[in-house]
C-alpha cells in the first residue's frame, strides 16, 4: 500500500469519491425502520382514526346528497363565492362528468381533497400564525417547508405505506403533508404584510395582541391566506391522484387503473375529471379570496 | 393635563449608551457618526393644559411624530417622564405604566388620529368608528348608537354602512376623527391629521376641529408641518428643530418674538393677519407720543403730536368719552358692529366722520377690514372698556411688515 501511494496520488485528486463511502442508503433505511418501529402503532392508533373519520363523514355526506341537489348546491356555491358565471361553469362541469359515468369517483376524490384541506387548514393556519409572530420559529420552519415542498411526491408514499399501510388514509397523510406548505407560508406572509399603520392604530386604541391579530391582522391577511388555500387545494388534488398508487380511490385510481391496463380512454376520462375539478375548485376559492373584506384597500395605500 | 418632562428618544441598538454623550452636548450628527444611533427627540418638555390645543410644529425629521408617539408610548421614550394629570386620580406616570395600565390609558384617556387616516379597510365606516368601544368589550348596540351619533357630529351620518375606500380623503379623516372621539377619551393626539388633504378641505377641517373642540372640550396635541395651520389651530405652539423644542409660546408670541434664526425664517413666511393682535401694534395712549391738550369736567383731552386736529377725550375711569375733530364730535362705533353691518357690502368708501373701537385681542385681519370703513385712527380698549391706545395706518402697515422675523425683538 505505502509504496503504491505515488501512483495512487493523482488518481486520488482527480476522483476522490472512492475514498469515502457515505452510507446514506443505509441511514435512510435505518431511519425509516426505526421510526416505523417506534411510531407505527402510535400513528395507527392516534393519527389514522381522525383522518379516517373526517374522510368518511365527507364521503357519507357527499354521496348521500342526491346528484341533482348536489348540482344545485355546486351552482349556488360558485355563484356566492365568485359569480353566476363560475356557478354555471361548475354546474356544467359536474353535469358532464356525471354523464361520462365518473360521478362516484368524483365524489370520492372531492371528499379526499376536502379531508386533506381540512387538516391542512387545521394544522397550517396555526403554524402560519406562529411563524408570523416569531422570527425564530419562522427561521426553523422555512427549511422544513422547503423539504416538504421539494421532495418528489412519490417519495412520501413509501414511508406513508410503512407507517399506515395501504388505502385511503396513508394517501391522505401524504397529501396533507405535501399540500400544507402553501397555507403556512402565505398565512405567515399575509400577516406580516399587513400595513404597519393599521397595527399602530389598533395599538393606539388599546388593543391587546390577540385583538390586533383577530380584528386587524387576520382579516387583512385573509386574501393572501385564501391564495394559500387555493394552492393547497390544487396541490392536494394533484397528490390525491398520485396517492392512487398506494390504494387511494377516486379519479386518481381511474387514471392509474386505465394506464395499467392500457385503457387510454379510461385514463383520459379520469384525467379530464381531475382537470375540470381543479378548475372549478380554483375559480371558487379565488372568488372567495377576492370577496374577503380584507381585499378592500383605502385610498391612502 | 399632560406634563412632558425631558423626553429623549434615541433609535439604535443601545440607546442608553448615547445618553451621556447627549449630556456632554454632542450634536445629533456627531452622535450618529460616532455611534450609529439616531436621536429622534432630545430633552423635550412641555405642558398640555386642559381644553387647550397644543400644536407642535416642525419640518420632517424634526422629531415631532416621534414626540407625539412617545406621549402614548407607541414609541418607547429612552429617557424622561410623562405625567397624566387626572382630576380624580392625581398625576399618573405614563412612562412607568405596565402593558395593561398602558392599554387602559389608551382606551380611556387618549385616542389618536393619523396622517394617513389608518382606517381599517375591511370594516365599514361605523365599525371603524366603534373599534375603540368594541375592544373595550362595550355593548354592541349601545356602541353602534354612540358611533352613529359621533358620525353625525362629523357630518357623515349617512355613510355608516360604506367602506373607507368609497370615501374621499377628507371624509376618511372625518371618520378617523369620529373614531377618536367615540371613545370619549379626554385627550386627542393628532399626528398631522390634515396634511394629506387638499388645501380647501384642510382649512374647512381646521375650522370644524376648532368648533368641535370648543363644543366637546377635548384637550388636543396637534402635530403639523404647516406654521399657518399651527397658528390657526394652536392655543400654544411648540416649534421643533432637529429633535429639540426651540420655542414654546402663543402664536403671537412666536410671530412677534421668534427666539432663533430658525423660527424667524419660518415666521417670515407666516400670514400675520390672523395672529397679530391690536394690543401688540397699538400706540399707547396716554404715552410719549401724545400730549394733553386740556381738561374739562373730569375728561382729559389728548392729541397725538403732529395730529392736533383730532382730540381724544378720556374720562377718569380710562373710558373713551368722545372724539373731536377740529372741535366737532364724531360718531364712535365698535368695530365688530360695523363689520357685521357691512359684511355683505363689497366696497365702502372709508368714512372720515366715524371712529371705531376694538378689543385688545382683535386680530390684524379684522382691523384691516375696519380700516376700509373708517379713515380715522381706531381706538383699542381692554376688556373693561378702558382705552389702551390707538391704531393708525402706520401701525397697521408695521403690523404686517415689521412685527415679526426679528430674533429676540421686544413685543
Amino acid at each position: 500500500m505505502v509504496d503504491d501511494i505515488s501512483g495512487l496520488f493523482p488518481f486520488l485528486v482527480l476522483n476522490p469519491f472512492d475514498l469515502i463511502d457515505l452510507p446514506a442508503r443505509d441511514w435512510a433505511n435505518d431511519l425509516v425502520n426505526w421510526s416505523v418501529a417506534i411510531f407505527r402503532d402510535a400513528f395507527r392508533a392516534y393519527v389514522s382514526p381522525p383522518v379516517r373519520a373526517v374522510m368518511e363523514a365527507f364521503q357519507w355526506v357527499l354521496s348521500t346528497i342526491p346528484p341533482l341537489l348536489f348540482l344545485v348546491l355546486i351552482f349556488v356555491a360558485g355563484w356566492l363565492a365568485a359569480s353566476w358565471k363560475v356557478g354555471l361553469f361548475a354546474l356544467i362541469t359536474f353535469l358532464l362528468l356525471g354523464f361520462m359515468g365518473i360521478w362516484d369517483q368524483l365524489i370520492v376524490t372531492l371528499s379526499l381533497v376536502a379531508t386533506a384541506v381540512v387538516f391542512s387548514i387545521l394544522l397550517g393556519l396555526p403554524l402560519g400564525i406562529v411563524c408570523s409572530r416569531s422570527d425564530r420559529f419562522a427561521a426553523i420552519m422555512r427549511p422544513i417547508l422547503d423539504i416538504m415542498q421539494t421532495t418528489p411526491p412519490f417519495v412520501y408514499l413509501v414511508p406513508a405505506v410503512m407507517l399506515f399501510g395501504i388505502g385511503n388514509v396513508p394517501g391522505l397523510i401524504a397529501t396533507i403533508i405535501f399540500s400544507m406548505p402553501p397555507i403556512i407560508r402565505l398565512t405567515n406572509l399575509g400577516i406580516r404584510q399587513v400595513g404597519a399603520q393599521y397595527i399602530e392604530a389598533a395599538r393606539a386604541f388599546g388593543s391587546t395582541p390577540g385583538q390586533i391579530l383577530w380584528k386587524v391582522q387576520f382579516p387583512l391577511a385573509l386574501p393572501t391566506i385564501m391564495a394559500g388555500l387555493n394552492q393547497t387545494i390544487m396541490l392536494s388534488l394533484s397528490m390525491v391522484v398520485i396517492a392512487a398508487i398506494i390504494g387511494a380511490g377516486g379519479l386518481g385510481l381511474e387514471v392509474y387503473a386505465g394506464l395499467e391496463r392500457l385503457n387510454i380512454g379510461q385514463a383520459f376520462v379520469g384525467g379530464l375529471g381531475i382537470v375540470l375539478l381543479a378548475m372549478v375548485l380554483d375559480r371558487i376559492t379565488q372568488g372567495l379570496g377576492e370577496k374577503a373584506p380584507g381585499a378592500r384597500k383605502t385610498r391612502s395605500d | 393635563m399632560i406634563r412632558v418632562e425631558g423626553i429623549t428618544k434615541v433609535f439604535g441598538p443601545d440607546p442608553q449608551s448615547v445618553l451621556p454623550l447627549l449630556e456632554q452636548g454632542k450634536s445629533k450628527s456627531e452622535i450618529q457618526a460616532e455611534t450609529g444611533h439616531v436621536v429622534g427627540v432630545h430633552n423635550a418638555s412641555f405642558t398640555l393644559k386642559t381644553n387647550q390645543i397644543f400644536a407642535i410644529m416642525g419640518l420632517s425629521g424634526s422629531g415631532k411624530s416621534t414626540m407625539i408617539r412617545c406621549v402614548n408610548r407607541l414609541i418607547e421614550p429612552t429617557a424622561g417622564k410623562i405625567y397624566l394629570d387626572d382630576p380624580d386620580q392625581g398625576a399618573r406616570d405614563v412612562t412607568g405604566m405596565n402593558a395593561e395600565q398602558l392599554r387602559n390609558m389608551r382606551r380611556r384617556d387618549m385616542s389618536m388620529v393619523f396622517q394617513h387616516f389608518a382606517l381599517f379597510p375591511h370594516r365599514t365606516v361605523l365599525s371603524n368608528v366603534i373599534y375603540g368601544l368594541e375592544i373595550q368589550g362595550k355593548d354592541r348596540g349601545e356602541s353602534e348608537r354612540t358611533g352613529q351619533t359621533t358620525l353625525e357630529m362629523v357630518g357623515l351620518g349617512e355613510w355608516s354602512a360604506s367602506y373607507p375606500e368609497e370615501l374621499s380623503g377628507g371624509m376618511q379623516q372625518r371618520v378617523g376623527l369620529a373614531r377618536a372621539l367615540a371613545t370619549e377619551a379626554r385627550i386627542l393626539l393628532m399626528d398631522e391629521p390634515f396634511s394629506a388633504l387638499d388645501p380647501l378641505i384642510r382649512v374647512q377641517m381646521q375650522q370644524e376641529l376648532k368648533k368641535l373642540q370648543s363644543d366637546l372640550g377635548r384637550t388636543i396635541l396637534f402635530i403639523t408641518h404647516d406654521l399657518d395651520e399651527a397658528m390657526h389651530i394652536g392655543d400654544q405652539i411648540a416649534i421643533m428643530e432637529g429633535g429639540e423644542i426651540v420655542q414654546i409660546g402663543t402664536p403671537e408670541e412666536i410671530l412677534v418674538n421668534p427666539r432663533t434664526e430658525y423660527v424667524a425664517r419660518f415666521v417670515e413666511q407666516a400670514d400675520p393677519t390672523g395672529v397679530i393682535t391690536a394690543h401688540t401694534i397699538a400706540m399707547h395712549l396716554p404715552g410719549p407720543r401724545f400730549h394733553t391738550v386740556r381738561e374739562d369736567s373730569g375728561v382729559t383731552y389728548h392729541a397725538r403730536k403732529g395730529y392736533e386736529d383730532i382730540e381724544y377725550g378720556i374720562d377718569r375711569s380710562d373710558k373713551l368719552h368722545e372724539v373731536l375733530i377740529n372741535g366737532n364730535k364724531v360718531a364712535v362705533e365698535p368695530l365688530a358692529k360695523i363689520l357685521e353691518q357691512h359684511a355683505s357690502s363689497p366696497f365702502i368708501r372709508p368714512r372720515d366722520d366715524l371712529v371705531l373701537t376694538c378689543q385688545r385681542d382683535a386680530v390684524l385681519r379684522e382691523l384691516l377690514r375696519g380700516r376700509v370703513c373708517s379713515a380715522l385712527p381706531m381706538i383699542v380698549t381692554n376688556a373693561d372698556g378702558g382705552v389702551e391706545g390707538i391704531i393708525d395706518e402706520a401701525e397697521l402697515i408695521s403690523g404686517i411688515l415689521e412685527k415679526r422675523g426679528e430674533v429676540g425683538a421686544e413685543a
